[in-house]
């Protein structure tokens, strides 16, 4: 049900039944090694190139999203995901494999949010039982697709961010009422914004008002309080993107507490990896929030949390047109059913 | 459209302040100070090697230079195959990028990166792909350069 | 940054076995390209230093900028081969000019082959050795004399 300008309420609370989070070996160094289900030694992945290994990271993290509800992928009906790569290749390759009716998306990184929106609001009027969402990436195709060789020795700079190697999967299902389980409540689809920022070595930057601006949307939508939320986790801002959306939101008017706004791409890595102002990528949001956020959820740290997943839509091409880096950002609101009324 | 530096509209212009505030600067000094250091190590063995071919070989200081190139980007071609180069470059900057091995290792990495999409299309065409802009504008600067300084020559003036 | 640590020493070890094998094998004219040598010239004809290419070293090393001065006069040419101090490095060119006009003036007779290149000093030390050691001919002599010269007007 739409409420307010931008924002969908799903009355019928649609549950997140089950998650699978795949990654790579530098996320297996990370701070979240242990909320992965899957975690690869190399980036190769058994695989000759990276996009085969990319295909494969998606499609893991379905097979084991479905394996820890015992459900067959037959009974899925739709299955939509997106990454980062042309022509989505490695999801479209994946949905091949699964043989799930596929809808692909992109939304760079903020795909990971755009599916499950979208994957809710079918769910929630009935437009199907089950459907798999989920985004992923991969560090050396990510960073082939839009930067230099991964092998080239070239300077970055500290705004730079580092492409998550991983996949997030979740099975969206309609609520049988079971208690414990997270489920969305409402959804805040973002607007393009664009400030002019043009270096693609700081998306952090360039991304923050687009998430700022959804943040705002969403509590004008719902009319309710940044305090009602235990959580509002940003995709993957960075350090940088971060301070400066949450400048933009204290400037707006919006009451919220420092230490209940955290961003993804700085979850996920310790202070010691070299990822200069922390993780992107379209698996970012997707790995930490199905991974690392809905752990937490479940173990009850959090009952309700805003999850909002930024995207630069960029392409090497417009960068190199001169073109500023348009941004998007979505948000999903997940609470544990039960935790509240 | 965009290349005539697009106007920004206020509300840009402030965010752009604001988001200058946050952004995290490149520590342009240690940066110099860390290419000074590692560029000047990279020319030392550069030196040692052309010392090298003037002692064993029948090189003189003119013609050591070829081979010592060679022998630099075999050197920065193994470096960029075990994956070192790329953190090397990460720490030196400029240090690393701007002698030969610099030259070597966008060569070889861009190679090393498009070797799945095969040998011809995928190695062949993508090899040069960051290395290509570098010789073409070298190859066409000396060319200018050679040029006036044969004119200069024919008048007189050298 | 392990990596880092591992690829310095591996570059610092090819530094040192490029760098030290040359006192390994060639005691007598390793430090050549170092050290000062302050060879004794040598005339080719007599086998040993006379009074003329005496006077010839003695007039190349007058000029200030020059610090080492190896000559071999052989029968029609005589290698003139000098190191410049290393700030003077710059202005090599013209140090060449300088010299050239000095000699030419000097001894219009004789033919020279001028270098400041570290390859024909070290060639022709190694060549003077083995003159001193008494291991070549005088024919031998002047037909590595002409080697080094040709090697000299290599370019590339």
């Amino acid at each position: 049900m739409l409420q307010g300008h931008q924002s969908w309420i799903f009355a019928n609370r649609p549950m997140i039944k089950a998650t699978g989070v795949s990654g790579g070996p530098f996320e297996a160094n990370g701070n979240l090694a242990n909320e992965f289900d899957l975690l690869h030694e190399d980036l190769w992945m058994g695989e000759e190139t990276y996009e085969k290994a990319h295909r494969v990271l998606l499609e893991e993290a379905m097979h084991a999203a479905l394996s820890k509800v015992d459900c067959q992928k037959e009974e899925v009906q739709f299955m939509m995901a997106g990454d980062l790569i042309n022509q989505l290749t490695p999801s479209n390759l994946a949905a091949r494999t699964m043989q799930i009716p596929f809808m692909g998306l992109y939304g760079a990184c903020s795909t990971s949010m755009e599916s499950l929106a979208l994957a809710s609001f079918i769910v929630n009027y009935q437009g199907a039982k089950r459907i798999l969402s989920g985004a992923s990436s991969h560090n050396a195709a990510v960073e082939k697709q839009f930067r230099y060789p991964t092998e080239y020795g070239g300077q970055k700079p500290p705004t730079a961010q580092w492409t998550v190697t991983g996949a997030g999967v979740a099975l969206v299902c309609e609520n049988d009422g079971t208690k414990g389980v997270p489920v969305t409540t409402s959804a805040t689809i973002g607007k393009v914004v664009d400030m002019g920022i043009t270096d693609p070595f700081n998306m952090g930057g360039a991304m923050a008002p687009a998430a700022a601006d959804t943040i705002i949307a969403h509590f004008r939508d719902r009319q309710i309080e940044p305090s009602y939320y235990d959580l509002i986790v940003t995709g993957d801002l960075g350090r940088i993107g971060q301070k400066a959306t949450y400048e933009l939101l204290i400037n707006s008017g919006l009451k919220i507490n420092s230490n209940q706004f955290k961003d993804c791409g700085l979850l996920i890595y310790k202070d010691n990896q070299p990822v200069q102002s922390g993780g992107s990528g379209a698996g970012c949001s997707a790995t930490v929030l199905y991974g690392h956020l809905l752990n937490q959820m479940k173990k009850g740290i959090y009952s309700k949390i805003l999850v909002v997943a930024t995207g630069a839509l960029l392409s090497p091409l417009t960068f190199q047109q001169d073109e500023s880096i348009p941004c998007i950002a979505h948000a999903v609101a997940i609470e544990t059913e039960g935790g509240m009324e | 459209m965009a290349s005539k530096k697009k106007k920004t509209t206020p509300e840009q212009l402030k965010y752009q302040q604001l988001q200058q505030k946050h952004e995290l600067k490149r520590p342009v000094l240690k940066n110099c100070i860390k290419a000074f250091f590692v560029g000047g190590l990279i020319c030392m063995i550069c030196q040692a090697v052309s010392f090298f071919y003037i002692y064993y070989f029948n090189f003189t200081e003119q013609t050591a230079g070829n081979p010592t190139v060679a022998t630099m980007v075999f050197f920065s071609m193994l470096l960029t195959g075990f994956g070192v180069y790329d953190r090397l470059g990460q720490f030196a900057g400029a240090g690393s990028a701007v002698p030969v091995t610099g030259f070597g290792n966008a060569v070889i990495s861009a190679a090393i990166e498009h070797r799945t999409e095969g040998l011809v299309l995928g190695v062949g065409g993508n090899m040069f792909k960051l290395a290509g802009a570098v010789i073409l504008f070298g190859v066409v600067s000396a060319f200018f350069v050679a040029l006036i300084k044969t004119l200069l020559g024919v008048w007189g003036v050298l | 940054m392990k990596k880092i640590y591992i690829s310095c020493t591996l570059v610092g070890f090819i530094f040192l076995a490029s760098g030290c094998n040359p006192h390994a094998r060639q005691e007598d004219s390793g430090m050549t390209l170092l050290k000062k040598t302050n060879s004794s010239p040598i005339q080719l004809s007599t086998m040993n230093s006379s009074k003329e290419v005496q006077d010839i070293k003695k007039d190349v090393s007058s000029l200030p900028e020059i610090y080492d001065v190896a000559v071999i006069k052989g029968k029609k040419d005589t290698l003139v081969v000098y190191k410049v101090k290393h700030l003077q490095r710059f202005r090599m060119k013209k140090i060449e000019k300088k010299l050239n006009t000095l000699l030419e003036k000097k001894y219009p007779d004789d033919k020279f082959s001028v270098s400041s290149d570290y390859k024909i000093f070290l060639e022709a030390e190694r060549l003077r050795k083995k003159i001193k050691d008494a291991h070549v001919t005088k024919k031998k002599a002047e037909k590595e004399l002409q080697s080094i010269i040709k090697l000299k007007d290599e370019t590339t």
